[in-house]
């Protein structure tokens, strides 16, 4: 571990190592470069997007899309592919606005964002005081100027949802609807794309927005198997340039045509992509192999990916019994499996404490306490939400009155305690009867 | 308020501004803050000092590390989770003070609304602090999430911007700012807090800015964040409790004498574990039984033998059960005053074996004391009954005529019991507890005698004199009583109109009342 921190001091990147793991990080951490290779294809859903992106630009008519797709499917990414192609192939006719439906749902502020970015386009001067009329008045006026200069709006809605949901405007969709009625009203030349991951988005437009929406829809599916393999070796293999020297580049390379080769990684990446499917996790579990790779020998190895898999199936309850629960919390749990097995539908800690006197008394533990410790004991399971308040309307009750329940499976519990460091033999005989 | 204004106008100033002088010296920054003041400043520790002064943290510490990675490399936010005080903000400053690189810290504890917490993080960026020269403002105004968003994104290109070409002095730091937010877990208990927290996972995606690394430290796993809008989870990085080995090692670093120390750890460590593993718990108590531990010792510095050893045990070990039964509670008293109360207490302690008779440790007007007694009684026995509980033979004959249980009648006595356990002390309205209050109250006047010398109260003495006149005075009692929490309002009957109130006061705590009143207070509970 010492070489380790030498390396982190050195001045400048001069051990390969370290480049190359900088780079396959940046690799990592950058969508465009991640989603080209799964875009190359002609059927790929970046080329129906651009298609039909391009003709609204060439053709100079209005459109609207929506792209839809489990969260962390490269919906945004394929998208600024696109946008970014676009721009280079026709510069100065096209215009991104981009909104986000975390941030500007309401009217007000999307319509500021909106006046803003076009301000920035075209160097003009955005006032902060502007209203809301003004700011509407100011985008359907650049709207028709931009049509009749033939250069195209792209009005990008991260978010499509919350954009119809906003419970703000109670059910107006003021901004969708401004947004769709000037493009069919005045001559603009804009195209609307929304993003939701949410599969039934267009459901919740209201009539006249959906009237005037195209029900252009491009899914975004998980990758097939094939495209994982070609994602895997583009993302990982080092390129034969100048700035590596060559007997590491081709080494590392060899290794990584191994470890994917392994029936043991194929296994392993069934099982993670068995749980999630979505390119963004699997990027995450590469990150977090090729951030444990062995600086020293600058090779990864099937170690690495090993460790990421079990860093990524976590399971917060059981951990959180195994190794944070103090035996006096877990005989305050095992009285609450009790009472739920008897059949009493509702507990509370007063009766969870008369468990616990009864296991006491016919048992002789020796680990009896007050009952001011055991409430503590029970605070602090109710703050790492191991068991909650049953309802949440019992404000006028005193804690220890209120109706408690377990968020923590029966399984769960008893694997928890077998694998405790210290748990008392006595306690997984009670938690069996 | 400029200064020019405030001089002009003559405005009536009381006593204590006019006393003060104005003369506080301006913390006058020698030199305005600098980009390099986002790293840690002093000198960076090396990594085995950080290893070796967080024990049983090795394996976290150097997850952390590479999870960050080099410099200048690119990294996906980060999410430490674990229990309270298992050291995950020590460790993650301390990482960075080691690593030498700049960041941006923020505890959304201090920073409890949604514009405090962007304000302080833009006002870090924008090396900006808060002075009188500026009113104590913020450098920007923001509290919404879209203005954050912008206004992170210049802040950030500034400062990235000053790192990449300024040359700086001696140490490397790297084109890339680090955000910590501190106490995320908190944000859920914000108003529109679910969005908040949506936004702080969302927010490397919707910045598209590489230069900025995020770690997050939540004191709770990352499930309870799961929401039905979808989750963009961070690479968890997790602290579980510290094990009985690791506290060892903890408590040790700081001793004198580490024999002697261990010694004692040897003991007493073991049964507080089993209790909690929490050290901010263990240490209050651990450090109150060490003092015990020493008390035979004359010399603190000496290294005991096994001899030594056994007879400091055997002088611990009765205080061990009765700690143990005080683990979470700071004690209120003095630490070296008072021996008189700790005598007191301690003779208590051996008069009644197992039960532990302490006295009450807060001070209550008698007045209140009965009203608190009248409220326990009026909660906890059925309203039925009270006529023939407080008749003029001053308390309930308990000799009920036996009868020969048959089963039935012992289940429904169960079950009946049960639903008394669920559902908790009951309501009663203000005119049943005044009753009950005049009632025991006139029980109480014979021992009044030897309490006027302990109280200086004057309601004390006005009980035997005209109790009308203490009517508001009694009111003033019961909202200083609910204010307290003894007693809560639970909500009005719809039929009659009238507040309910329930008790909230355990049965302890009004047991140890009434022994402080000399009032027989298991005479007056009804026991099924």
């Amino acid at each position: 571990m010492k070489s380790f921190s030498r390396q982190i001091l050195t001045m400048g990147n001069e051990n390969p190592a370290e480049k190359a793991l900088n780079l396959i990080r940046g690799r990592l951490c950058d969508p465009t470069f991640v989603f080209r290779p799964l875009s190359a294809s002609s059927d790929s859903n970046y080329s129906k997007l651009k298609f039909i992106v391009s003709t609204s630009v060439t053709e100079g008519c209005n459109n609207s899309i929506l792209l839809l797709g489990p969260r962390g499917s490269g919906k945004a990414a394929v998208l600024d592919l696109v946008v970014g192609d676009l721009m280079e192939e026709y510069p100065d006719s096209v215009t991104l606005i981009s909104l986000n439906g975390l941030l500007h749902s309401e009217d007000n502020c999307a319509f500021k964002e909106i006046a803003r970015q076009l301000c920035m386009e075209h160097h003009l001067l955005f006032s902060k005081m502007a209203s809301f009329d003004e700011n509407s008045q100011f985008i359907i006026a650049m709207l028709r100027e931009c049509g009749l200069a033939h250069k195209t709006i792209i009005f990008v809605l991260d978010e499509f949802d919350m954009f119809a949901q906003a419970s703000y405007s109670r059910g107006k969709q003021r901004l969708l609807y401004s947004l769709l009625d000037a493009m069919q009203s005045v001559t603009s030349q804009a195209v609307v794309v929304g993003i939701s991951s949410r599969l039934d988005a267009d459901q919740l437009l209201e009539k006249r927005v959906r009237s005037r929406f195209s029900h252009r829809k491009i899914l975004f599916l998980p990758p097939s198997r094939e495209e994982i393999d070609s994602l895997l070796e583009h993302l990982l293999s080092l390129p034969a340039d100048s700035s590596f020297p060559s007997g590491y580049v081709s080494q590392f390379n060899e290794k990584i045509k191994n470890i994917t080769s392994d029936t043991r990684f194929k296994d392993m990446l069934k099982t993670f992509l068995n749980a999630n499917s979505t390119v963004n996790s699997l990027l995450k579990f590469i990150f977090r192999a090729v951030s444990s790779m062995n600086l020293e020998s600058g090779l990864l190895s099937l170690e690495n990916f090993k460790t990421a898999l079990s860093s990524m199936q976590r399971q917060p309850k059981l951990e959180a019994v195994r190794a944070d629960c103090s035996i006096l919390e877990l005989y305050l749990l095992v009285c609450m499996r009790r009472l739920e097995v008897k059949e009493q539908s509702s507990y509370n800690f007063i009766s969870v404490m008369k468990e616990y006197k009864t296991i006491h008394d016919s048992f002789q533990t020796s680990d009896f306490y007050a009952q001011n410790v055991c409430l503590r004991a029970f605070e602090h399971l109710r703050e790492r939400e191991v068991i909650c308040y049953a309802e949440n309307r019992g404000q006028s009750q005193a804690g220890e009155y209120r109706s408690m329940k377990l968020l923590i499976s029966a399984s769960e519990l008893h694997q928890g305690m077998r694998s405790h460091a210290c748990c008392p033999a006595i306690l997984l005989k009670l938690l069996d009867h | 308020m400029t200064r020019e204004d405030s001089s002009k106008v003559t405005r009536r100033s009381t006593r204590f501004s006019s006393s003060l002088t104005n003369d506080n010296p301006e913390p006058n920054p020698s030199h305005p803050p600098t980009v390099a003041d986002l790293t840690s400043g002093q000198e960076s520790i090396t990594l085995d000092a950080l290893l070796s002064s967080f024990p049983g943290r090795r394996s976290q510490i150097l997850d952390l590390i590479r999870l960050i990675g080099p410099l200048d490399s690119p990294a996906l936010p980060v999410m430490v989770y674990g229990d309270a005080s298992t050291g995950k903000t020590s460790v993650a400053l301390q990482v960075f003070k080691h690593l030498n690189r700049p960041f941006v810290y923020s505890s959304c504890r201090t920073c409890c609304t949604p514009r405090l917490f962007f304000e302080s993080i833009l006002n870090q960026l924008l090396l900006h602090s808060k002075c009188s020269s500026n009113g104590y403002a913020s450098a920007k105004r923001c509290d919404k999430p879209s203005d954050f968003v912008n206004l992170l994104k210049e802040a950030l290109s500034g400062v990235v911007e000053t790192l990449g070409s300024a040359k700086l002095e001696r140490k490397l730091m790297g084109k890339m700012v680090y955000l910590i937010v501190d106490h995320v877990d908190l944000i859920k208990e914000w108003d529109k807090g679910a969005m908040i927290l949506q936004f702080l996972f969302g927010l490397y995606s919707v910045l598209k800015m590489p230069q900025l690394g995020i770690i997050l430290i939540s004191g709770l796993p990352p499930d309870v964040y799961y929401s039905n809008m979808g989750y963009t989870d961070p690479i968890p990085v997790y602290f579980p409790e510290y094990s009985e080995e690791e506290l060892r090692q903890i408590f040790l670093k700081s001793q004198v004498n580490k024999k002697l120390y261990s010694a004692f750890l040897d003991v007493a460590l073991r049964p507080f574990c089993r209790v909690t593993r929490r050290v901010e718990e263990l240490s209050t108590s651990l450090s109150s039984l060490f003092r015990k531990y020493c008390e035979p010792l004359d010399d603190l510095s000496i290294s005991p033998n096994e001899d030594l050893k056994r007879r400091l045990y055997s002088n611990l070990r009765p205080h061990i059960t009765s700690c143990l039964n005080e683990v979470f509670r700071v004690s209120g008293r003095p630490r070296d005053g008072d021996t008189r109360g700790e005598r007191r207490q301690k003779a208590s302690y051996s008069s009644e074996k197992g039960e532990e008779l302490e006295v009450l440790d807060f001070h209550m007007s008698t007045s209140a004391k009965y009203l608190l007694i009248a409220a326990f009684l009026a909660s906890r026995n059925p309203a039925t009954l009270d006529a023939s509980m407080f008749d003029s033979t001053g308390g309930m004959d308990n000799r009920k005529r036996k009868r020969k249980a048959s089963e039935k009648s012992m289940e429904k006595k169960e079950m009946a019991e049960q639903e008394a356990v669920m559902k908790g002390p009951g309501s009663f309205p203000l005119e049943r507890l005044l009753a009950i209050f005049q009632c025991i109250a006139s029980v109480g006047d014979s021992s009044l005698g030897e309490e006027e010398d302990e109280e200086g109260e004057e309601e004390a003495t006005g009980y035997d004199k005209e109790s009308n006149n203490m009517m508001s005075d009694i009111l003033l009692q019961v909202a200083s009583l609910c204010d307290a929490n003894f007693m809560i309002k639970s909500g009005s009957c719809p039929l009659e109109g009238s507040i309910r109130y329930r008790s909230m006061v355990s049965e302890d705590l009004s047991l140890k009342v009434a022994r402080s009143l000399s009032f027989p207070l298991s005479k007056y509970l009804y026991r099924r």
